[in-house]
């Protein structure tokens, strides 16, 4: 086994070599030289944001094409057939080069659709599009929040009605990652008024060029725009592109949703983790004047402990996945520890810089770090709210009941709604 | 033993000796009595257990097992509150001796200890409970050829039971380490906070020591301890906190309130998911400390354990009051014994303003 990874490794190494250059060794950190953006979201402007996702979409189909898009894949749809071993040994080479940023696929499209669709989609429709997904030809979103329908996700009011072999989808969206950029999109729909809430919904996967989806950018309070809202009026979808059974959407989503808790903040935001390496960190309460504030020093060695535990509680879930174990309440604890520990640091870079936070001196490294200030909210809430992973947290690993809940068990068309 | 199984079975081991050992009545007798642990039970520790001279290296006839071995047998002991002089005696003296570069010191006393027939303990603090040597006021002069020591040591771990005690005291060449004899102390018990561990004041009146490594060397040691030290006692914290992470979970699924479990309620719910984040967190700082011992990265990840595993405990065995309401607040309800536990030991080795500067400077902050 051992000597399997070891020649897989070499394999790895012989193919990165071959398309990509090693990162220059990283030079010791000093106040005031390279970039100082530190932010959660990127808010580019559209022209850096279109080159950037040309280069993923290339690096992707330069991996496919040598065997190492998708490892863990099926062969049959483009795959390898590896272990998620294999994974962890081909990213860690590869953190080693410089490599475009392929986020833009990954995060949502080949971590959390790739995966639902492979499990729950008709044949014809993983024949279509993972090969595609994984050659970079085509970004997928998750057309899964409402306006009406955030933690209580199964409250999702979007329409779909039967049309001879498809089926008519209207509704709303909100805060789709990547919807501007994606060729399909995950969506789930209301598709039986009468049955109890999660027994009535429905999963499919909508071409995002088809007529009747309208997408808009949804600008949050960043100032950017990360997310959007996607309309849908009348969008026909053909019913080989259901994903499970009519209403029997539910377990679609939770395979989505598994894997999007085993994907948010378990590595983080490579600038940000950067930021908060313990030299940087240093250097800012010396350039701040507060490096001998006792106040100061006393939460920034909270906040080190804090990062620190976040880091081992990582490693020991990658260690255990390594050996063949699913971690437990690693994943879900990690999350929100991310949002905890990101939040307290931003909160103690911007008291440390006082007034230089709240104006702009032109200074480096200063007032930079208001993105991730006004970042910090949204890590509490994305990818399940606090309260939401917390009652996840209770009732899975410590088995306390749950709430007992009126909804579930009412007709849909009853539940009162705000 | 690198392997997890192997781990696991000295932990059940463990867990099954000290529950039918260290149960929580014997616990309540032992922590009002004098001496505060049992001989006997100390006893089988080392002979069925092997647990003194665990990490002693097997020249001193030790097992010579690491920081990880250790840190199981502390988790099991924190969430048994266990009342033994394993703490200063399998750690702080034991670290000590070997971190003194000094063999005659270790094969004189490290045998004995690895056998049970001696316990020991390190006493660095005194009247402000100080663990920077420079800060020592205890003295040692040489007299001819011997050296002998007058101060006073104040919260002495075990100090009235040890047999034998490391002492930190002040020479021309800096803070250097002795060793002493039981005979040669007078030694009286403190009222502690915490029953489940005892501690003294202990007084040197031109006591006859024994130098252990080099004098001037005792910064370097203690340095050094401490950091294993910091390790150990996140292990006991963290088993400490599952413990009551535990009994707050099975107290919100089987206490009924207005008809239901008090832990269907989200707020009781989100104060066990949170102790459970606390738990989690605390016991991967620790295990993952001690996997770094003997690496560079190490005195900064002990550090780091100690400051995390200090806040979780404490956090964990207060909201573990407050999850159980009245009843946890009574004398008869374990809950009390580890928030004692907790606070004691988050201050233990200097309190949040010495463990907070202790990682900067692990760090070059």
């Amino acid at each position: 086994m051992v000597e399997d990874m070891s020649a897989f490794t070499d394999e790895v190494r012989g193919f990165l070599d071959a398309h990509a250059t090693r990162k220059p060794g990283a030079d010791a950190f000093r106040w005031g030289e390279g970039d100082d953006r530190v932010s959660y979201f990127s808010a580019d402007p559209p022209e850096v944001e279109q080159a950037a996702v040309r280069r993923a979409r290339d690096w992707q189909r330069v991996r496919f094409d040598n065997g190492f898009g998708w490892l863990t894949g099926p062969p049959e749809y483009g795959g390898r057939g590896l272990t998620p071993l294999h994974d962890l040994a081909y990213s860690s080479v590869e953190a080693e080069y410089d490599v475009p940023d392929t986020g833009v696929l990954s995060v949502v499209g080949l971590g959390m659709i790739g995966p639902t669709i492979l499990r729950h989609a008709q044949h014809a429709v993983k024949e279509r599009w993972l090969p595609a997904m994984y050659r970079g030809e085509a970004i997928a979103c998750q057309l899964f929040s409402e306006p009406g329908a955030g933690s209580d996700l199964a409250g999702l009011r979007t329409r779909a009605v039967r049309d001879g072999d498809s089926w008519l989808i209207t509704g709303q969206k909100v805060w789709t990652s990547v919807a501007h950029l994606s060729e399909i999109g995950l969506a789930l729909t209301r598709t039986d008024l009468d049955a109890p809430k999660h027994r009535g919904i429905t999963a499919f996967l909508v071409p995002m060029d088809a007529p009747g989806v309208e997408i808009r950018p949804l600008r949050q309070m960043t100032g950017g725009a990360d997310f959007n809202e996607v309309f849908l009026t009348d969008v026909r979808v053909p019913d080989d592109h259901r994903l499970g059974e009519v209403d029997g959407g539910w377990s679609v989503a939770m395979t989505t949703l598994m894997n999007e808790r085993a994907t948010v903040g378990n590595d983080g935001v490579d600038t940000v983790t950067a930021a908060l390496a313990p030299d940087r960190l240093a250097a800012l309460l010396a350039a701040t004047g507060t490096a001998d504030d006792g106040a100061m020093r006393a939460r920034l060695a909270e906040l080190l402990a804090d990062l620190a535990a976040a880091t081992h509680l990582n490693n020991r879930a990658a260690r255990k996945l390594r050996a063949g174990v699913t971690p437990g309440p690693e994943m879900s604890v990690s999350k929100l520890t991310y949002g905890r520990n990101l939040t307290q640091a931003a909160h103690l870079v911007a008291d440390c810089l006082g007034p230089r936070v709240i104006a702009d001196t032109g200074e480096w490294g200063t007032y930079a770090w208001t993105e991730l200030l006004l970042a910090t909210p949204a890590l509490r809430i994305l990818g399940g709210t606090e309260e939401i992973m917390k009652n996840i947290l209770a009732e899975r690993v410590l088995g306390l009941p749950k709430d007992p809940s009126i909804d579930a068990r009412t007709p849909f068309r009853e539940v009162r709604q705000s | 033993m690198t392997d997890d199984t192997e781990l696991d079975d000295l932990r059940d081991a463990l867990r099954d000796f000290l529950s039918a050992r260290s149960g929580e009545e014997e616990v309540r007798k032992l922590m009002e009595s004098e001496p505060r642990f049992d001989p006997a039970v100390w006893a089988q520790l080392a002979d069925q257990l092997r647990l003194p001279g665990l990490a002693i290296p097997e020249q001193y006839g030790g097992d010579g097992f690491g920081l990880v071995e250790l840190g199981v047998v502390m988790e099991e002991m924190g969430r048994a509150l266990l009342c033994a002089p394993y703490f200063s005696t399998a750690v702080l003296a034991v670290q000590a001796l070997l971190l003194a570069d000094d063999q005659d010191a270790c094969a004189r006393y490290l045998p004995d200890i690895a056998a049970g027939r001696v316990t020991a303990t390190l006493a660095v603090t005194e009247r402000e409970g100080s663990w920077d040597p420079a800060r020592v006021a205890t003295e040692a002069r040489e007299q001819a050829g011997r050296w002998v020591l007058t101060g006073r040591k104040t919260f002495v771990l075990d100090g009235t039971t040890a047999d034998l005690v490391l002492v930190v005291a002040r020479t021309a060449a800096g803070p250097a380490l002795f060793a002493v004899d039981r005979a040669d102390l007078r030694r009286r018990p403190m009222t502690t906070l915490d029953g489940t561990r005892a501690q003294a004041v202990v007084d040197l009146d031109a006591a006859p020591a024994v130098l252990v490594g080099q004098p001037g060397a005792a910064s370097r040691i203690v340095s050094g301890v401490l950091d294993v030290a910091s390790v150990a006692l996140a292990a006991e914290q963290s088993g400490g906190a599952r413990k009551c992470l535990e009994d707050s979970a099975e107290y919100a699924r089987t206490r009924y309130q207005f008809g239901r479990p008090i832990g269907s309620f989200q707020a009781v719910k989100h104060t066990c998911a949170d102790m459970l984040a606390d738990v989690e967190l605390a016991e991967a700082t620790a295990r993952e400390a001690a996997r770094l011992h003997d690496t560079p990265g190490f005195p900064a990840a002990a550090a780091a354990a100690h400051v995390y595993c200090s806040r979780a405990y404490l956090s964990v065995a207060m909201e573990n009051i407050q999850v159980h309401g009245g009843i946890g607040f009574t004398w008869e309800h374990p809950a009390h014994l580890y928030f004692r536990r907790a606070k004691s030991s988050q201050l233990l080795l200097g309190g949040p303003a010495a463990y907070h500067e202790r990682l900067l400077d692990r760090l070059g902050i």
